[in-house]
């Protein structure tokens, strides 16, 4: 992996980013009709403090005044104020991020593992009953909003039978710390991490599965069954190795998307991460935490999408020398 | 296969093992405290009294201050609160309190008559929203630590009542006029049954018992207010124990819990309502021009059948609503005759348009301005955070579709709508009100005054109404200082009929808040009023001073008990479950793979 | 001496497009799930179009519905319950898929034609044409589906058309890619060369010999494009961004979620339009996978599986 492969792909995805940047500018502040009133609302502010804001914002200028102002503010972490509680949009996205990485983390490992496996299975046994099974199963989940599956899962597992709470990252009344409250954040985690495990692992299973089997009409893996080792051996030495590749990607970039898809499912559970900040921002609207959600879930996705490129360079020898 | 799989079966159990000790969720007993947990659905939108105007925020404030006299849980009769006694001289404009002696705040300051009158004069200089409609007209001197002094310019009918929330002087002098509007309130520093220890906006609050506080310490050691987005999920909690109390609860879960034995559930009335309200153009920006028609607004109010509202949306648990009700003791609310009311009658509706001239003309179902102008298509605002909004408006629309009228909903968060009403960019919203004790605050919220005038503060009002009428300012300033108790009714009656003419602000129904909670956990809960009132967020939350755990609860450490090791053994049975179905697959693939191969 | 007339070129073509029409179904035929896909959805298509036969429009009205008991299972009141206002759940069910369908095929035939588009141009032009059109569809592609179209639809407002823009502006990216990739193919082929030495113009080429080629791409790349926009209208209308006036099937969850649905266990409100979202998605999947089977020109000189 070349230095300029590198930096080459660091450029590809500032430019990217820069793009975005540009693009929330003319979203929000363009579309939306009143941007001064828009950016000042729910704030009492007096006249010459309302001056000096237009002024800080760059919004007494022209259009390209505006938007330099507006390029330098969000350099500087600067995002405005949300609506509704009045804290930094900066603030409060800190706040809810924690949330959302673990439980999205989580289920990304788990979809992951489960994913391959399942991949595995079906990919080695074309055609058989487990092929079959794993196909249809994956499908099926993949084919139903996600949201849908968690409202199933928590009416069954938490109102009719009671064995999961029904919401919240922790029961608010504990002064539990330590391991103790990790325990309980995972007892609140299990049920969403459990729905977003199973809506995202069909996409690892399809792509082990033909990953594998492209894999497996390779020569080497003929070789080596020509030698006659036994079949355990060659998948897992062999075959399996090779095919891991797209999947490590996958879960990269996957990581960075399913970070701004979570948002329905937060919501059906109540846990109080980026998603569940998104749904609460979309009654009003509150603009400026919208706008700041989508800088961080785009730059998310841009930032993942990078790692997935290098960590793919790194990994697969064919493409280091290019 | 074999080592991915043992891998994640051993990982699974592992969690399993590590997730055990969070399953017990019991609240009502935490290492020998008791807590009691209320669930709510509406945060607590500031911790200032000078800022704030939620429901929930209003509890935390009686919980968090005091008050210069108490009121009875009975009839809100004034007893004593900081004041022991009083005495009024014979004009009735002078009213010499005397209070406790020894009395400290939280953090061992002294609580003295220097608070009251800290509180009374600044209020009154700064015209804090939710103090300045009792302290508008009054002068407090302390004229020793445990004597105050309160003077009123015109003979008040209020007084000797004095349940402004009083503040701690060495807190609040460390803000000036702008600097306060902006505080978040958030000390722990108080003078009532509770003090803040912890607050996360959107999600909790808790609140510890003042050891300090005048009435002697609270049995509960803890209070936590805990916010849900949801209300399946707020009365689940409830079910599973942890919380205890909840309130505005929505019919459906209501009716479902009042069969349950476990639970009390009761519909506390405190002069509640919520209306139908049309934009009358007062304020900043005027609305659809037919609505300045008295005509076209009759004839939406005889559009409304609120029976069917009551029995559908409210599942029958409200009363049809006519006039304003402006105060928790219903004596107030003026009774309309017959004649006056704007009974449902679609028939009459379309008529009354007829005859004012908007007649549909290009035959596409929408009704036009006399002469065939602009449709009469009107914006309705929806509230996100109401429960029966969205329903409501699905009837209405529904009516208003069927005499001709079209609308465009939107939805807004409270904050939101509460700026969108300021600006005046709505025609029609629901919303609702919870009054006081004294009918003034109320009166005064619909007078010239408080209509909306500021476009760079357009939160900054309490007129949704966005009518001035100056006939009922007159009114109003003559309640406000009528003595006589029967007189002053009569002017609040002839005021509310007034105001019920002009067919522009609606009430729908009047309804209690609808509250449950656990039997077995806390005992000691009072109503306010009697009989009909509810147990807590009533006026001044007299429960506080009296709840106590309850006698015998289920096996010490858990009312919630067989919930919270419900929680714990689901665990283990799921992920046991998963187990063995993990391994059962294993062994099953590896079968399949020790038989003869498959291949391409 | 002959007695028929030699046939035209056209008609040659006509005829030979015919046969492998025919064939092309014919292999359909044989693919057992996708069979059953388009058996599926004929059924569903057939139910959303013929909504006013099966249940009138004003049965979704609240005030038309009060003579009904409010959260009644479907044996209380058939054939699919109530909801917290008596509403026909069958009613939401059957108009609801109207919406869903018609914003999923309306979505996706924007986005097909957008992408369509960009593909063909890109890849017909190449150079700096090409390049900047890549960049856009690079660009699209990277930033998530979900908060771009929260962002469009708070800003734009909801509203029926809104989603199928929203929508649609966020689903053209694989198709270009995939419509571009194909063209680049082609233009490798001869007889385009060739067309050109004679001097065929540039519209010539697109119609007469791009176009006929990547016609049965798009139309499976269409098929699975479908699935997204339905699921998409599910997710953005159960966030309340949908249409406000008119019911579908992610309105119906939305609506559930809102009234309490979970604790009522009224498992007939919810559990239905989250059904319909999975066949009607599961089966335009088979259908394109199975059409992708027959028409992908990529696939069909693939080792068999």
């Amino acid at each position: 992996m070349s230095p300029r492969y590198v930096i080459g792909k660091l450029g590809g995805s500032l430019a990217t980013l820069l793009f975005v940047v540009v693009f929330n500018f003319f979203l929000f502040r363009i579309v939306a009709t009143d941007p001064v009133a828009n950016l000042f609302r729910g704030r009492n502010l007096t006249e010459s403090q309302r001056d000096e804001l237009v002024h800080e914002f760059g919004l007494d200028g022209s259009l390209l005044h505006q938007f330099w102002a507006y390029v330098q503010q969000t350099a500087s972490l600067n995002l405005g104020r949300s609506y509704s509680t009045n804290e930094t949009v900066v603030s409060e996205i800190l706040d809810a991020a924690p949330a959302t990485i673990w439980l999205v983390g989580v289920s990304t490992i788990l979809s992951a593992v489960i994913g391959v496996a399942l991949g595995i299975a079906a990919g080695w046994r074309r055609r058989s009953k487990t092929d079959y099974a794993a196909t249809t199963f994956t499908m099926t989940t993949y084919s139903m909003p996600d949201f849908w599956l968690g409202m199933l899962l928590l009416s069954l597992f938490a109102v009719t039978l009671g064995w999961f709470p029904v919401g919240g990252l922790q029961d608010p009344t504990s002064t539990a710390t330590g391991p103790a409250l990790w325990a309980d954040q995972a007892y609140h985690m299990f049920l969403p991490a459990l729905t977003l495990t199973l809506a995202y692992l069909g996409e690892y299973t399809l792509v082990m599965r033909s990953s594998l089997l492209d894999t497996m009409r390779e020569d080497f893996l003929v070789l080596a069954r020509a030698k006659g080792l036994r079949d355990v051996v060659v998948r897992n030495r062999h075959a399996v190795p090779n095919a891991l590749l797209p999947v490590v990607t996958l879960a990269a970039i996957n990581f960075g998307f399913v970070l701004s898809g979570a948002i329905a499912v937060e919501a059906i559970f109540s846990w109080p991460g980026l998603g569940l900040a998104t749904y609460d921002a979309i009654n009003g609207p509150d603009l400026p935490m919208l706008q700041g959600l989508f800088l961080v879930f785009s730059a998310s996705v841009i930032v993942f999408n990078l790692l997935a490129d290098l960590l793919y360079a790194w990994l697969d020898p064919r493409v280091r020398e290019a | 296969m074999k080592a991915i799989g043992g891998f994640f079966v051993a990982a699974v159990l592992a969690a399993a093992i590590v997730a055990l000790p969070g399953g017990s969720t019991a609240s009502g007993q935490e290492g020998g405290k008791n807590v009691l947990t209320i669930g709510m659905l509406q945060g607590i939108d500031s911790m200032n009294p000078v800022r704030g105007v939620t429901v929930a925020a209003y509890e935390a404030w009686n919980m968090v201050y005091p008050t210069l006299t108490d009121k009875a849980a009975k009839d809100f009769g004034v007893i004593p609160g900081l004041a022991t006694k009083w005495e009024g001289s014979d004009d009735g404009k002078t009213w010499t309190y005397t209070l406790r002696p020894g009395m400290k705040w939280s953090d061992g300051q002294p609580l003295t008559a220097e608070d009251v009158a800290y509180t009374i004069n600044r209020s009154r200089d700064e015209e804090w929203l939710n103090h300045s409609a009792t302290t508008g007209n009054l002068t407090a001197t302390a004229t020793s630590p445990t004597e105050v002094v309160i003077k009123t310019k015109v003979p008040d009918p209020k007084l000797p009542t004095m349940d402004v929330y009083i503040v701690p002087k060495h807190i609040y002098e460390q803000y000036d006029a702008k600097a306060l509007t902006k505080w978040n309130g958030q000390t722990d520093v108080a003078g009532g049954t509770y003090q803040l220890a912890e607050f996360k906006k959107g999600q909790f609050a808790r609140f510890t018992a003042n050891p300090n506080f005048w009435g002697g310490k609270p049995s509960v050691d803890e209070v936590v207010i805990r916010k849900f987005n949801n209300a399946d999920a707020m009365v689940a909690a409830l079910k599973r124990g942890e919380v205890d109390f909840v309130q505005a609860v929505p019919e459906g879960q209501y009716l479902n819990l009042q069969k349950d034995p476990d639970f009390v559930t009761l519909q506390g009335r405190q002069g509640g309502f919520d209306e139908f309200a049309i934009n009358m153009g007062d304020g900043l920006k005027k609305p659809h021009p037919a609505l300045l028609d008295p005509k076209v607004r009759e004839a939406i109010a005889h559009a409304i059948d609120k029976k069917t509202i009551v029995d559908r949306v409210l599942r029958g648990l409200g009363e049809p609503a006519e006039a304003v009700s402006p105060s928790a003791n219903p004596d107030w609310i003026p009774d309309i005759p017959e004649d006056q009311r704007f009974d449902f009658d679609l028939e009459k509706s379309k008529q009354i348009l007829e005859d004012a001239g908007y007649k549909d003309t290009d035959g596409d179902g929408i009704r036009e301005m006399p002469g065939g102008g602009q449709p009469l298509n009107f914006r309705y605002a929806v509230r996100s955070e109401s429960d029966p909004s969205p329903r409501i408006a699905e009837f209405i629309t529904g009516w208003l579709k069927e005499i001709g009228i079209d609308t465009t909903l939107k939805t807004y968060d409270d904050g939101q709508l509460t700026e969108v009403i300021g600006k005046g960019d709505y025609d029609l919203f629901v919303w609702g009100w919870t009054p006081f004790v004294d009918p003034d605050p109320m009166l005064s919220y619909f007078t010239c005054g408080q209509v909306s005038s500021d476009p760079d503060d357009p939160s900054n009002y309490y007129n949704d109404a966005n009518l001035c009428d100056p006939e009922y300012d007159k009114l109003y300033k003559q309640q406000a200082t009528e003595l006589d108790p029967s007189k002053r009714r009569d002017i609040v009656h002839e005021m509310l009929t007034r105001f019920y003419s002009h067919a522009g602000y609606l009430p729908l129904y009047y309804q209690g808040d609808l509250q449950a909670y656990r039997k077995d956990r806390f005992t000691g809960w009072q109503k306010q009023p009697a009989d009909i009132g509810p147990v807590l967020f009533s006026n001044s939350s007299p429960s506080y001073q009296t709840l106590k755990l309850a006698s015998a609860t289920t096996g010490g450490a858990s009312g919630g008990g067989d919930d919270g090791g419900g929680g714990g053994t689901g665990i283990i049975i799921a992920l046991v479950a998963v187990g063995v179905v993990g391994a059962g697959g294993l062994l099953w693939a590896r079968s399949r793979r020790a038989s003869a191969d498959e291949r391409e | 001496m002959s007695a028929v007339a030699a046939p035209s070129a056209k008609r040659i073509a006509w005829l030979r497009r015919r046969r492998a029409a025919a064939a092309a179904w014919s292999d359909f035929r044989h693919d057992r799930a996708g069979m059953i896909g388009l058996v599926i959805l004929i059924l569903f298509v057939a139910m959303a179009l013929a909504a006013p036969l099966i249940v009138p429009e004003s049965e979704l009205r609240a005030i038309n519905a009060l003579d009904n008991p409010v959260w009644a299972s479907p044996s209380e009141f058939s054939p699919m319950g109530t909801d917290s206002l008596g509403r026909s759940v069958w009613a939401q069910f059957v108009w609801g898929a109207r919406i869903s369908l018609l914003v999923g095929l309306a979505a996706t035939v924007m986005a097909m034609l957008i992408g369509t588009v960009v593909g063909v141009a890109a890849g017909f032009y190449g150079g700096r044409v090409g390049g900047v059109l890549m960049r856009i569809t690079e660009w699209f592609l990277v930033i998530p589906f979900l908060p771009l179209a929260i962002a469009l639809a708070a800003v734009l407002g909801p509203s029926l058309t809104n989603i199928i823009f929203v929508i649609g502006i966020t689903s053209w990216p694989s198709t270009a890619r995939l419509v571009r990739a194909q063209v680049l193919t082609l233009k490798e082929r001869l007889y385009v060369d060739r067309s050109r030495a004679l001097g065929a113009s540039d519209a010539h080429l697109m119609g007469r010999h791009i176009m006929p080629n990547i016609s049965g791409l798009i139309l499976a790349n269409t098929t699975l494009t479908v699935p997204i926009a339905i699921l998409s209208e599910t997710t953005l209308s159960f966030l309340g961004l949908g249409d406000p006036t008119s019911t579908s099937w992610g309105k119906m969850l939305e609506d559930s979620f809102q009234q309490g649905a979970l604790t009522e266990q009224a498992w007939w409100y919810y559990v239905p339009p989250g059904l319909g979202v999975l066949f009607v998605v599961l089966a335009f999947t088979l259908v394109g996978h199975a059409l992708e089977g027959i028409l992908d020109p990529r696939l069909r000189n693939a080792p068999t599986e």
